[in-house]
């Protein structure tokens, strides 16, 4: 019986020592694991014992855009020197500009019922919280207006004796700044360090050397190869032919094959930019590494700035001087030209009346698909395409009126996202190393949270605000926005918790409330071409005297790039004025 | 029946499994350092099962009889342990004897098991079939209990729940193999009775097992508890004896009446002596008045500001007589105004200034108390002193986690204070440490600005406290920010080693 025994005794001790790490990983593979907790769990979901919003997006009104648009009885005429369409970042920040320039002479215009666009944010009791951006890097040295805001903002507080600057210490992210889910707990950092193998470490290595050998890369031109704005990088060959494959090929190319490797670039490309590797062209992707060179006196060199309501934050500060600029709810519908001015007409969706604003110069600070179903729009009903571009040049002019009145300029296409505020009586801390401000798990098809109370410097245990994140990657973005928009909340409610609840079991008993916030067109999705081919080009040409400016002119949606176009078209106004 | 027994061979095994881990993890939990606890209570625990299976040869008759016995004693002793360990912890001199007996009793047990199934089976099945089929369903309950055990049983139910809930599996087989014998078992009623009293304990501790929990902590406390309450913030604990009274909060000693005159006069005299008339003085955190107490010597003081977050803190150091008479009633002497408030958000609104700051804040054991030592809020401290000013903060301890205690002098002159780090033997805590921060050079008082009255703090003592013996020197420094939390780490893996050293 001795020997039996002692197999037993064998098996039982590997059991105990190690066997369970394993099982908890073949487990977790399986899915079996999550079942089994829902199971455990399932109680929780089907009675929801917290409240649960929809808000978001005036998608109703916003959707008034695609058929034809309603017209009616102008109230009320205004006259101003610039008519700004669009009051997100790209929009204040040519606002801001213009009145630094002492042009105050200006009207926003806004189909929300706040300003901020992507930069939008809320706020409860427990705190307030971003519903879209939520950081902007240290900026780097070309990052002109991005440092020039900041001076004013004084989130830059002075600068040190070796010239760098000193940022405001209770806006740097604090520590701990991220943490992943993997193999059962979080490890601190979001790329994967557990259970790698040697050949794995090496891969993730070489892999980092490549992008810092990118991000000190210089083109022929004396450029950086990856500059933010994306406008000052480099036009070398050498880099803008990363532009023609996607990010996932560009792996391939280079012998990067390792899970982990692969899953971290895919996060990252679908936290910047909502798309797969599999989408987004290559120099887009590597320009998420390379492109942040920014450094400080009082921080690391890859240090992010943040605030509790994310980038709702410079959204309310941009906004303080413009008071009297701004008009909410107005749903523009028409831009024509009248006596050599262009007349903006739109519709106050609260008050249901029609007004239109004259002005010398138009600056069209929306998306680009909504930019170009507003002039088709006005063009289709006055016919006034070549109208609207008279002002300009002859040679625009005839190209203008030899294009189909129809004819979209250009389309990029948009990734849909839903974020979620969620209200916790407490947030657990998790298996692993303590919360962090941003938490991923990489299991999840969404980004994971972050938490929105992590910059305050409280000592209290109180409630707590997360932001989760989820871009609909996995389709195509038109199926995924029917999928966005299908869904009821509850449904989304139960799919969100669900997810957190394999990061975090019993996380449903902590949960106060969710807020729900469906971004049919959440981001651009930089395409293979998108940022090298012509479409770039294409989209900074003025039609007669209306300006282009949004993010959608880079390829990437981020604060750096919106505020560089709409400060760009503010100066050129600037300079047309005088 | 052979099926039935072979699913109660799977069960046992299970059960047998989970035991041994229970004991791992508790004696992980309580004694730390987990390779050395689990590689022992393993060893200790398997040979047990060789001792178990040797003896199982003296048992000649009556096989099913003693297989109902051992396992009902099993359920108990199995069911009670966890509880058994968490509340006998601090009774006990030798933790270890009791944890490594009870790992042996348990083991012989459950050693006994399998051989005794055998032989009640041998006359069912060829040897072959037998060892092949015992072993399978062995070898599977131990990989289940494995299972379970991590993914299930600890984050879900707690040790000491789960604990109880195999005990009743280990009943729930004691009652089935009653059941399968009824024929040949002897005393089968009281078997059965005894079963279901075993049943009805281990129901009711499975039902409180959060009271229990709730003793066991109490039982962590030495003295008896006085006083005890749970505020927002802290569960705040007073125990006492006709000697001695001591606070802790969560769990972590604040201060026993014996000494703290000790660490409050260092806190206090070194710097409040050196100032020339003191008159308005900030103190952050020290809700409990002492620090208060030594302030209100110097007649020159007209004005004492103590920022806590608790209420219930500075409130029952405000009313509680034993407590009163331990602060001499400061905090309701009329020059002082307690304000209930984080004292970083506090301190970044307010307009006052003083000329003298005391921080006495817990030690820097998590982030959101390693955002109360960083240079951010230092240099917000800064902006509320006078140009004379000078802040004292208490710095952890220099010989156990010196270089935490560095940490805090060196952020401390980075945000432009000119820093005196000196420390004080408190026999509660240790050579303990703090810093002087001032605006102009600090000079020790002379003996004659002290006050009058003082046990522990003159100007000999205080010459001693600026010296530091080269153990307590820095091996590392940094600045600790914001965005680094390099204190908390750096005190998180001092104590740590500490801990683990000893």
């Amino acid at each position: 019986m001795s020997t039996p025994i002692s197999r037993s005794t064998f098996l039982k001790t590997l059991a105990a020592l190690g066997l369970s790490a394993v099982a908890a990983k073949l487990l977790a593979q399986l899915k079996l694991s999550s079942n089994v907790l829902d199971l455990f769990h399932q109680s929780n979901y089907f009675a929801p014992k917290f409240t649960c919003r929809l808000l978001g997006p005036s998608q109703k009104v916003g959707h008034m855009l695609r058929g034809d648009l309603p017209t009616g009885p102008v109230k009320e005429t205004k006259k101003t020197t610039v008519t700004i369409i669009g009051g997100g970042i790209a929009g204040l920040s040519a606002a801001w500009w213009l009145k630094k320039e002492g042009l105050s002479d200006f009207v926003i215009l806004d189909l929300e019922p706040a300003v901020g666009g992507n930069s939008r944010s809320g706020k409860n009791q427990i705190s307030a919280y971003p519903w879209g951006a939520h950081y902007v890097p240290i900026p780097n040295k070309e990052s002109l207006y991005v440092r020039q805001l900041f001076e004013e903002l004084k989130i830059i507080q002075g600068y040190a004796a070796g010239g760098e600057a000193i940022y405001d210490e209770l806006m740097l992210c604090h520590q701990p700044q991220d943490r992943l889910f993997k193999d059962g707990a979080f490890h601190d950092g979001l790329v994967p360090k557990r259970g790698l193998q040697k050949q794995e470490e090496d891969d993730i290595s070489r892999f980092f050397e490549k992008m810092i050998a990118f991000r000190q890369a210089q083109g022929s031109d004396g450029q950086p190869a990856f500059a933010i704005p994306i406008a000052l990088s480099s036009s070398d060959k050498q880099f803008t032919e990363l532009d023609k494959i996607t990010m996932a090929q560009w792996l391939k190319n280079n012998n990067f094959a390792t899970k982990p490797l692969l899953w971290y670039v895919d996060y990252c490309c679908r936290d910047d930019y909502g798309s797969t590797a599999a989408f987004v062209s290559a120099w887009a992707g590597i320009h998420y590494f390379a492109g942040r060179r920014g450094t400080a006196a009082n921080s690391e060199p890859n240090a992010v700035l943040t605030w509790p309501q994310g980038n709702g934050f410079l959204v309310e500060q941009l906004k303080v001087p413009l008071g009297n600029n701004i008009q909410l709810n107005a749903l523009v519908t028409n831009i024509k030209k009248a006596d050599g001015k262009l007349v903006t007409t739109y519709l106050n969706h609260e008050s249901n009346q029609f007004a239109a604003i004259t002005s010398d110069f138009v600056v069209l600070a929306t998306p680009r698909f909504v930019a170009n179903k507003l002039l088709a729009k006005s063009s289709g009903q006055t016919s006034a395409s070549a109208n609207l571009a008279a002002g300009n040049s002859h040679k625009n002019a005839l190209a203008a009126a030899h294009a189909p009145a129809s004819t979209p300029s250009y389309a990029p296409t948009y990734a849909p996202w839903i974020v979620a505020n969620i209200s916790l009586k407490n947030l657990p801390d998790g298996q692993g190393v303590l919360p962090a401000w941003d938490n991923v798990s990489y299991y999840s098809p969404s980004l994971g949270y972050v938490v929105a109370n992590h910059q305050e410097i409280t000592t209290r245990h109180k409630p707590t605000v997360i932001t989760y994140y989820f871009p609909l990657s996995q389709q195509e973005p038109k199926a995924s926005r029917q999928a966005l928009y299908k869904a009821s909340p509850e449904q989304w409610s139960k799919t969100i918790v669900e997810d957190l609840e394999k990061m975090h079991p019993g996380i449903a008993n902590e949960i106060i409330s969710i807020d729900l916030w469906p971004w049919g067109h959440g981001m651009v999705r930089p395409s293979v071409g998108e940022i090298w081919g012509e479409s770039r080009q294409k989209m900074k040409e003025p039609k007669g005297n209306i300006f282009f400016a949004h993010s959608d002119m880079s390829g990437i949606s981020n604060f750096e790039e919106a505020q560089y176009h709409g400060v760009e078209a503010a100066k050129i106004i600037l300079a047309k004025q005088t | 029946m052979t099926y039935a027994l072979l699913i109660t061979v799977f069960v046992i095994s299970t059960c047998g499994l989970v035991y041994e881990l229970i004991a791992g993890t508790i004696a992980s939990y309580l004694l730390g350092d987990s390779i050395t606890q689990f590689s022992t209570v393993i060893g200790v625990y398997l040979f047990s099962m060789g001792v178990g299976s040797f003896l199982s040869k003296y048992i000649e008759k009556n096989i099913a009889l003693t297989f109902v016995q051992v396992e009902l004693l099993i359920g108990l002793i199995g069911g009670a342990s966890a509880t058994l360990l968490f509340l006998m912890f601090n009774h006990i001199d030798n933790f270890r004897i009791l944890l490594y007996s009870l790992v042996a009793i348990i083991g012989i047990l459950v050693g006994l098991e399998i051989p005794l199934l055998m032989r009640i089976l041998q006359q069912r099945l060829d040897f072959k079939d037998l060892v092949s089929q015992i072993f399978t369903f062995d070898y599977v309950g131990a990989l289940l209990a494995s299972l379970l055990f991590p993914l299930l049983l600890v984050p879900y139910l707690g040790l000491m729940r789960t604990s109880f809930l195999f005990g009743l599996f280990n009943l729930g087989v004691a009652l089935w193999t009653i059941h399968l014998f009824k024929d040949e078992l002897p005393w089968r009623n009281s078997l059965r009775s005894t079963a279901f009293i075993l049943i009805v304990v281990l129901v009711s501790g499975f039902a409180f097992s959060d009271k229990l929990m709730g003793i066991a902590e109490a039982a962590t406390y030495q003295d008896p508890v006085i006083y005890s309450t749970t505020t927002p913030y802290q569960r705040i604990v007073l125990t006492g004896n006709s000697k001695d009274l001591r606070l802790f909060l969560n769990g972590n000693l604040q201060f026993s009446s014996r000494d703290e005159y000790r660490y409050h006069e260092a806190l206090i005299h070194p710097a409040m002596a050196s100032l020339n008339q003191p008159q308005d003085v900030l103190v952050l955190g020290g809700g409990d008045g002492l620090a208060v107490r030594e302030i209100l010597k110097y007649p020159s003081v007209r004005s004492i500001t103590l920022v806590d977050l608790d209420k219930a803190m500075t409130d029952l150091f405000k009313s509680q007589e034993v407590l009163t008479r331990l602060n001499q009633n400061s905090l309701n002497n009329s020059k002082v105004k307690v304000i209930i408030d984080d004292a970083f958000v506090w301190l970044r609104s307010t307009s006052q200034r003083f000329d003298m700051a005391v921080i006495d804040f817990p030690d820097p054991s998590n982030y959101s108390l390693g955002k109360l030592y960083s240079d951010t809020f230092y240099r917000a401290l800064k902006k509320v002193m006078k140009p004379a000013g000078m802040v004292v903060v208490q710095s952890t301890s220099p010989f156990y986690a010196k270089n935490s205690f560095w940490c805090v002098d060196k952020t401390l002159a980075s945000v432009g204070f000119n820093t005196t780090p000196y420390h004080a033997y408190v026999p509660a805590f240790g050579d303990w440490g703090y810093v002087i921060g001032s605006l102009s050079p600090f000079k020790a008082a002379t003996q004659a600005s002290y006050p009058a009255g003082l046990r522990y703090v003159n100007s000999e003592t205080v010459t001693q406290m600026l010296c530091f013996a080269p153990d307590m020197l820095p091996t590392v420094t940094s600045v600790n920010k914001l965005n680094n939390q390099s204190l908390v780490h750096l005190f998180e893996s001092e104590w740590s080693e500490y801990v683990d050293a000893h």
